[in-house]
């Protein structure tokens, strides 16, 4: 298994690609869908508690989908939609060329505790691959793991060293 | 290609060896922990100090034993336990750094299988560039609930490469 070469073109790379995962993360709680699916490429794979669909167009569907089940499952105790923001932490990134991966620990809040206070929901990690395309790196696979989904959990391996070795393939 | 300047290039792969080291961590691959750490590399956290990479992998060899003992979830099992690190304060100076970052854990022990929040804390760290990656020389592991282990008071990137 080779190593990453850090070199200026990982630092710049790797700053457009955590600027992509925040756009991502305030057009998904913003609900700005015509922003999100325009991260993807047009043959993204996209893997979530739902399933894996291929394709932009169905990943709309199933991303408007979610969003219709999140609104039903996550409510304030007036009964209204909470407001539910997923938060993006450390970030673990692997950079060859045109070509990227992922390994990021993700959680979510939302105002749905009692009094509408903050109310952690559940925790997991993005396993993406991404691909530079006209100079513009976008996701061509976004696997969305949860830590509290049975079957959906990551690991029990460190999920760093999958991102390692699928550099080769 | 204009260069970038040094400490945009040393935080990209700072930021990069932070997550490698959470996540060999909180997934108990001790090797890949290890591999964080300079061979002469010092880890001293709430359970101990540890000097030398052969002696951190050994003590990381026992995290996941150490950390079921503490955490559990709700029906008594190990609990699953993430550690996240946010804002990084870092001095870059000629090959060495610096780094102060505050860190909170999250884990499923809270009531039926949520999620709780035990503590947070500070890294302190001492990093060195070696064979073109960065790694850590020395880290203190501050915890804000443990006596004895907490930071300050005084601001901690006030002091960050004082005494190099």
């Amino acid at each position: 298994m080779t190593s990453q070469q850090y070199d200026d073109a990982y630092a710049r790379d790797r700053a457009q690609i955590e600027d992509l995962m925040a756009r991502y993360l305030f057009a998904l709680d913003y609900n700005d869908l015509d922003s999100f699916i325009e991260m993807f490429t047009d043959d993204a794979e996209f893997e979530f508690a739902s399933g894996r669909v291929k394709g932009k167009a169905a990943i709309l569907e199933a991303v408007k989908r979610f969003k219709v089940r999140i609104g039903e499952h996550y409510k304030d105790e007036d009964g209204n939609p909470a407001v539910l923001r997923h938060v993006l932490a450390h970030t673990a990134i692997r950079i060859e060329k045109d070509r990227a991966w992922t390994r990021a620990q993700w959680f979510e809040m939302a105002n749905d505790g009692p009094g509408k206070s903050l109310k952690m929901g559940t925790f997991g990690i993005y396993e993406d691959k991404l691909r530079k395309v006209g100079g513009r790196w976008l996701f061509s696979e976004r696997r969305i793991m949860n830590e509290f989904l049975p079957g959906r959990e990551s690991g029990p391996d460190n999920p760093v060293r999958s991102m390692d070795a699928a550099v080769g393939l | 290609m204009v260069s970038l300047s040094n400490h945009a290039r040393d935080r990209a792969e700072i930021a990069d060896l932070m997550a490698r080291y959470l996540f060999a961590m909180d997934y108990h691959d001790a090797d890949a922990y290890a591999e964080c750490f300079t061979e002469d590399g010092v880890l001293d956290y709430a359970m101990g100090t540890l000097v030398g990479r052969e002696a951190i992998r050994a003590e990381a060899l026992v995290f996941r034993d150490k950390i079921a003992e503490v955490f559990k979830d709700w029906q008594g099992n190990p609990a699953k336990l993430r550690h996240l690190v946010h804002q990084k304060a870092l001095r870059v100076d000629d090959g060495r750094a610096w780094h102060t970052g505050l860190w909170w854990e999250m884990t499923n022990g809270g009531p039926e299988g949520s999620v709780a929040t035990p503590s947070f804390g500070t890294y302190e760290d001492e990093l060195v560039r070696v064979d073109g990656r960065w790694l850590f020389q020395r880290r203190k592991i501050y915890n804000e609930f443990l006596a004895g282990r907490e930071s300050g008071p005084g601001n901690p990137v006030r002091t960050m490469g004082e005494g190099r």
